[in-house]
């Protein structure tokens, strides 16, 4: 089985470590977030008959004055963004943001999340759509866990390429 | 005549009892009155009496429970110093008891080494041993260094490339994720001109860490280290990562480099 190392990214608050508690099984104590900004769970998820298993470093935050060790980014495989769908301030300039993601992980794709879908309506969905430069990957409710695992298995297959 | 005489003597006699039993005669009978009252309300009273007392042996601790609850909780509360002084004694015993019984498991270990030591070869040893005390030589044997885990893990990526772990370690590439994320934490929050995490020490558990050009190894070691396993220990992280070095492939292939981990390391358990 093949260990990758996978980024989870996204202002304070957006709803990933809500959707790492629904997509894992085995995570350290939320604690390590506010004390060191980054916390590793792990899960193993079958993609295209291959079964890897996922490290999701889930990183609290993504800039430099955020005070996160840029280490942090280094040698992963795949990274996700998460932004909250009912906060503008967590997708206003989404496209700096995504931008160091990748200048510190050294990737060319990342995976756009929406999350907090249960707190929005269609309407003001493709409102958010039209504001955003680039797609959005996946819609996602961790609340009422809608398309978080297929969120993690575009991760995944991300991991692949 | 004479008959008659016996009677009017009989009638005085009886007379004269009246007279002077008379205030006995009424003692007795309120006495008599109270006792059958008793009686009387005696065979009243005793079924309803018996019931209840049957309801309490029951129902005790649903009537009683919670008064007698606060009330000890008021009466320790209030009397904490003698609660204090009557287990002292009990506890005292106990952790006497356990502390003996620990001496006496030391004692025996550090007396077995000590005839170990005082045998004719191990004096013959000694002659050639160097600056180490017996008291190193004791305390090594009692609390023996013991390899716990070893972890070659990915400088960057903090993936887990291969390990040896004497127990069972629940997810062993999430452990080596934290280790790395912890490390980088460290580096970027504390050290000048490219320093590093070398040692992290958790009770009776080291963890050190050796740092080479794409890999680390970090090595949990229980016991009581002295310097000769340390040189060891150390001789044999860098043999390692000599070899993974030279040959990457042992990068991509875990049980390869499990096994060679386990070639280097286990001849000192």
């Amino acid at each position: 089985m093949i260990a990758k190392k996978v980024l989870l990214v996204g202002n304070f608050g957006v709803g990933k470590t809500s959707l790492i508690r629904r997509f894992v099984l085995n995570e350290f104590s939320e604690e390590y977030i506010s004390t060191i900004g980054v916390r590793v769970s792990s899960k193993i998820i079958q993609i295209e008959n291959q079964e890897i298993k996922l490290l999701i470093w889930d990183v609290a935050g993504t800039s430099d004055d955020e005070k996160v060790p840029k280490a942090y980014f280094l040698g992963s495989s795949a990274a996700m963004y998460v932004f909250d769908l009912s906060r503008e301030e967590t997708y206003k300039n989404i496209n700096a943001k995504v931008d160091i993601v990748k200048e510190l992980s050294g990737l060319k794709n990342i995976t756009i999340i929406g999350n907090k879908k249960d707190l929005v309506s269609s309407k003001e969905i493709e409102a958010i759509k039209k504001l955003i430069p680039f797609s959005i990957d996946l819609i996602t409710s961790a609340k009422e866990n809608e398309n978080v695992e297929d969120a993690f298995k575009e991760l995944a297959k991300q991991t692949l390429n | 005549m004479e008959k008659t005489t016996v009677d009017n003597k009989d009638n005085r006699f009886e007379l004269l009892k009246e007279l002077l039993l008379a205030d006995d005669r009424k003692d007795f009978n309120v006495l008599k009155e109270e006792v059958l009252e008793r009686e009387k309300f005696k065979v009243k009273v005793t079924p309803v009496l018996d019931e209840r007392i049957e309801d309490l042996k029951v129902n005790f601790s649903d009537h009683f429970g919670k008064n007698i609850t606060e009330a000890i909780k008021i009466q320790i509360r209030e009397s904490q110093d003698e609660v204090v002084e009557a287990l002292y004694p009990i506890l005292g015993k106990l952790v006497k008891k356990f502390i003996i019984a620990e001496i006496t498991k030391l004692t025996e270990s550090i007396n077995q080494t000590i005839n170990d030591k005082f045998s004719i070869s191990q004096i013959i040893k000694r002659l050639f041993k160097g600056k180490r005390t017996d008291a190193d030589d004791v305390l090594q044997e009692v609390f023996e260094p013991i390899i716990e885990e070893i972890f070659v893990i990915n400088k960057d990526s903090g993936l887990l490339a291969g390990n040896y772990s004497r127990g069972n370690i629940a997810d062993k590439d999430m452990v080596s994720g934290m280790l790395t994320a912890i490390k980088s934490f460290a580096k970027d929050s504390f050290s000048k001109d490219g320093q590093d995490i070398e040692d992290i020490k958790f009770e009776n558990f080291q963890l050190s860490i050796q740092n080479f050009k794409t890999i680390y190894i970090a090595t949990a070691t229980s016991g009581v280290i002295n310097p000769d396993f340390e040189e060891e220990l150390l001789e044999d992280i860098n043999n390692l990562a000599e070899i993974i070095l030279r040959d990457r492939s042992y990068l991509i292939d875990e049980e390869k480099l499990n096994t060679i981990i386990k070639n280097i390391f286990i001849k000192k358990e």
